[in-house]
Parts: C-alpha cells; structure tokens; sequence
C-alpha cells in the first residue's frame, strides 16, 4: 500500500463506520416483517404509511416544530444582542457573562433537564408547554450567542463607525448595516439551534408530560411497546431530512466551522 | 456622561438573555444544590453518604468513568488520519468530505441510535451473518452490553473529535511540511513529526469534548444499555422519574456536574499554551 493511501482508507473507515448504520436503517425500513430483522425478509412500504396514521407521532411533530420554532427565535432575539456586547464592547465581568452563556451545553442538559422540573413542579408551578419552552431556549443560548460573535468578529467596526459618523442612529445602523453582513451568520445559528431543539431528548424527558410530547420522545415510547419497522421509517425520513439541511447548510454556510 | 451611555447601552443589550438565564438556569441547578445537602430540614452531607456508600451506584460510576476512558482514546486514533486526510483537501472537497461527518452529529439521536438496535439485535446484522456463516448456532446477546453503548458513542461523538482536529490542523502551515517534504520526509514521517505534536491543542480540547460528552450522553446509554446497563444519566433518570427517589437523584446530579467541571478544568490546565 502506497503510504498516502494509508489516509484515505482511514477516512474511508470512519465514514463507513458513521454512515453505514443510516444505510442499514433506510434498508430495514423496508422490510415486510412486524419484527426488525436484517436482512429483512420481503418488501414493504407499509411502514411509511403507518407513521402518517399514527397520531401522537403527528402531534408530536407539530410540538417539536413549534418548539423548535419558538425557542430558536427566542434565543436568537436574546442572544443577538449578547454577542454583539462581547465583540463590541469591552466591560468589567465580560468574561464571566462569555462564561455564562456558554454554559448551557457544557452543563449535562439532562441534569438542566432534572433541575428545570426540580424547579418547575415545586417552585413555580408552571405548566408543561411553557415550561419545556423555557428549557429548550435555555439550552440554545450557547449556539446563537457562539455563532453570531463569531460572524460580528469578521465584520469590521469601521463600517458601523462610518454609518454612525454620517448620522444613522444605532437602530439604523444595526438594521442597515449590521444585520445585513452578518445574515449568513444569523441563519447558521438558527439552523443549528432549531436542529438541537428539535433533537433534544434530556431536556424534553423531564418536561414533557400527560398528552404533551415532542417526537424523540415519543419514538422512545413507542420503541418501549414495539419493534416493527415503524420506527426505521420515521428514522428514515428524518434522517433523509438532515441530510438535505446539512448538505444545503454547509455548502452555503460552511455550519461544520461553527459547532 | 459618554460612560453612562455606554453603560445603560451594555445594559440593555445584556440584561434581558441575562435574566433568563439566572432565572431558568442558574437559580434551578442551585436549587438542585441545596436540595440535595438538606435532609430532615437541616443541612447535611447525609443524602451523599447514602448515595455514595451504594454499591450500585458506585459500579454505576465507575462504568460511566471507564466508557469515558475507553471511547476517548479509540475516537482520537480512529479520527487523527481521517482528519489528516481531510485537512489537506481543497476548501471544495473539505467541505464535502465535513458535511458527511457531521451528520451523526446533526440526527436525531434516536434516530442514529435505533440503528444500532438493527445491527446489533436478536435477528440484526451481525447475528444473522454469524449465524449465515455457520459461525454461531444461537443468537449471541449484544445489545445491553457496555460494548454496544461503546459503538453508539463513538458514532455519535467521533465527529466533535475529526472537528476539533481539522481546524487544529488547518493552523499549521503548510511550509512545514512542504520543507519536510523537501528533506526526504514521506507523508506517514511527516505525519508523526508535524502533525501529530502540533495539533496536540486540537486533541485536548476534542478529547475533552468527547469525555464530557460520554460520560453524560442519556439517549446511547438508554437505548443500547437499557436497565441492564446503566449509566450515571440513564440511573439520573430511573431514580427520579421511576423510583422517585429525588434525593438521590439530586445528588447523582450534583455528581454529574462535579464530574464534568473537573474534567474541564483539569484538561484545560493541561493545556499547552499557544502564541
């Protein structure tokens, strides 16, 4: 073996390593048997159509989307001006709000989780969509915050300065100058948020409650009481999602620099 | 009067993520804190000598230590030449070749995981070939096995280790290892040379990332090790949502914390310090 091939093969192996499980998932989803089996005996589309026809998996969907939605927009609104005071400002304490903001994902999320319900149920008394609301933005922070410093970092003071110098208010300035150069900036960190949201298990495990349900969490559910391929199909289709978002979100937006 | 200014401006802009974050992050994991040093209304470290004396909970910990331990070491040296390979790609490729490996990064967790049910199952893909070579007459018991939430983790957080490594190795430049190259040094001695020692930042910080993240990863645990196998998150989760044991609980969380946060700071003190 020549020695330069020596890493692409290593390459070669991770990749199979890392993608060759969604391919194994994609081919059972198929299967025609009502327990998993590989390779699967016969072919069958049917568990597509059971995913649609199931109705805690529908509204499990629409309460992820929504959540997602809402807790993004939430910590993208907050988290803005947070990471615009960490680039542009310098003040006392800067580096503990640096550390603050960043901690939601070094802090174990099912321990935020845990503390969230801790704090909910018994402090508080809040109810299970405001309160998995609140937890789901609290753990998105990081990334907003992370990924718009990073983008206001290439964007040169000067031009603000200049807009400022020429008479356009700081909300101008921001709305017209700042926004529009850091827009690539400001969707990476909406797609990664929203993705985290959206797949977030531990916070969602201690939140969710009677007849409220994101979609991880009811796929666990229902892999508690079945092993038929249903769960590969919907696997599937999310899978076949991310990768859409991932291959569009890189190419446009170069995400993998910002995680 | 420019200083006041500039004052109520930072106040504005922090002050709201501020408080929503003191509020439903700071305040709660406290609240977890002194929960779990009160028992029969007053403050003792009693509920963490029940907890710690367990010897199920210490074997608990002990497994969540050493799937750290063993998933660390096996990302590092399965990632350093895949990142190496893709580190001296064209920006084109580099991008392709990311876009691939984050996306057990990007997937639903349940999702990747069940995926590891298929393969590693009763009727899966490793025990019907087995049993299609004649190489095993009954199904051999993989999942539920510390081995199989080793697979599901390093999937999952292989990634975060190629990540780190890449951008580690894009600072090195490239004259290094052109005059290397130049002397006679073929790619694997560069490689070792070059490479290796100067993207040791690279490897600390993803093998942090890594450790912290297998040690409090839920779903892998939950899905691939069950109730059999538990782990510090998945024994987080049945000792206060089944047992409702929740002074246990709160310590098994103030543990988790603790852990994390040492292992932080002490790879970050170890850190080789860059110019």
């Amino acid at each position: 073996m020549h020695e330069s091939r020596f890493f692409a093969w290593a390459l070669g192996v991770v990749l199979l390593f890392l993608l060759g499980p969604f391919v194994v998932i994609l081919v059972a989803s198929f299967g025609s048997e009502a327990i998993m089996t590989f390779p699967p005996e016969g072919f069958s589309a049917e568990w597509y159509g059971r995913v649609l026809s199931i109705a805690s998996f529908r509204d499990a969907f629409t309460t992820s989307l929504v959540l997602a939605l809402a807790a993004t927009l939430t910590a993208l609104i907050l988290g803005f001006p947070v990471a615009y005071a960490i680039v542009r400002f310098d003040f006392r304490g800067k580096h503990a709000v640096e550390v603050l903001f960043a901690s939601p994902a070094i802090v174990p999320a099912l321990v935020l989780g845990f503390a969230l319900l801790r704090f909910f149920v018994f402090v508080l008394a809040v109810p299970i969509v405001p309160g998995l609301y609140i937890g789901h933005t609290a753990v998105l922070f990081p990334y907003t915050v992370r990924v718009i410093s990073a983008s206001l970092r290439n964007l040169d003071p000067a031009i603000e300065e200049a807009a400022i110098s020429l008479g356009a208010g700081r909300l101008r300035t921001l709305a017209t100058v700042v926004l529009p150069n850091v827009r690539a900036g400001v969707v990476a960190a909406f797609i990664l948020a929203f993705i985290t949201s959206f797949n977030n298990v531990p916070i969602s495990l201690f939140l969710t409650g009677p007849g409220v349900a994101t979609l991880p969490i009811e796929m666990l559910i229902y892999m508690e009481y079945y092993f038929d391929p249903t769960i590969a199909a919907l696997s599937s289709v999310l899978i076949l999602f991310t990768i859409l978002i991932v291959q569009g979100a890189e190419r446009l937006l170069g995400i993998s620099k910002y995680l | 009067m420019r200083q006041f200014r500039q004052k109520r401006a930072l106040a504005g802009l922090l002050v709201p993520a501020g408080l929503f974050l003191t509020l439903f992050f700071v305040v709660p994991l406290l609240v977890v804190l002194l929960q779990s040093l009160q028992a029969d209304g007053t403050v003792s470290l009693q509920r963490y000598v029940e907890v710690l004396t367990d010897a199920q909970v210490r074997r608990v910990y002990l497994r969540t230590l050493r799937l750290g331990l063993i998933v660390t070491p096996l990302a590092a040296l399965l990632s350093y030449p895949a990142a190496y390979y893709i580190a001296r790609r064209s920006q084109r490729r580099r991008s392709l070749l990311m876009s691939l490996v984050i996306l057990p990064l990007m997937t639903s967790p349940v999702a990747r995981t069940y995926a590891w049910l298929v393969i590693l199952g009763r009727f899966g893909l490793v025990n019907q070939t087995l049993r299609g070579l004649g190489i095993t007459a009954e199904p051999l018991r993989l999942l539920y096995t510390e081995r199989a939430i080793v697979l599901g983790l390093l999937q999952l957080f292989l990634p975060l280790m190629i990540l780190t490594l890449v951008s580690a190795m894009e600072n090195i430049p490239h004259d290094l290892e052109e005059a290397a190259a130049s002397l006679g040094a073929g790619r694997i001695k560069r490689f070792f040379k070059i490479v290796v020692p100067l993207s040791a930042d690279g490897l600390v910080l993803g093998g942090t990332l890594v450790f912290t993240g297998c040690i409090t990863a839920y779903v892998t645990p939950a899905i691939l090790g069950g109730t059999r196998v538990l782990t510090l998150s998945t024994l987080l989760h049945q000792e206060s949502m089944v047992m409702m044991n929740w002074g246990g609980a709160t310590v098994i969380a103030v543990l988790m914390i603790a852990t994390t946060l040492v292992v932080h700071g002490a790879l970050r003190a170890t850190r080789p310090r860059t110019a």
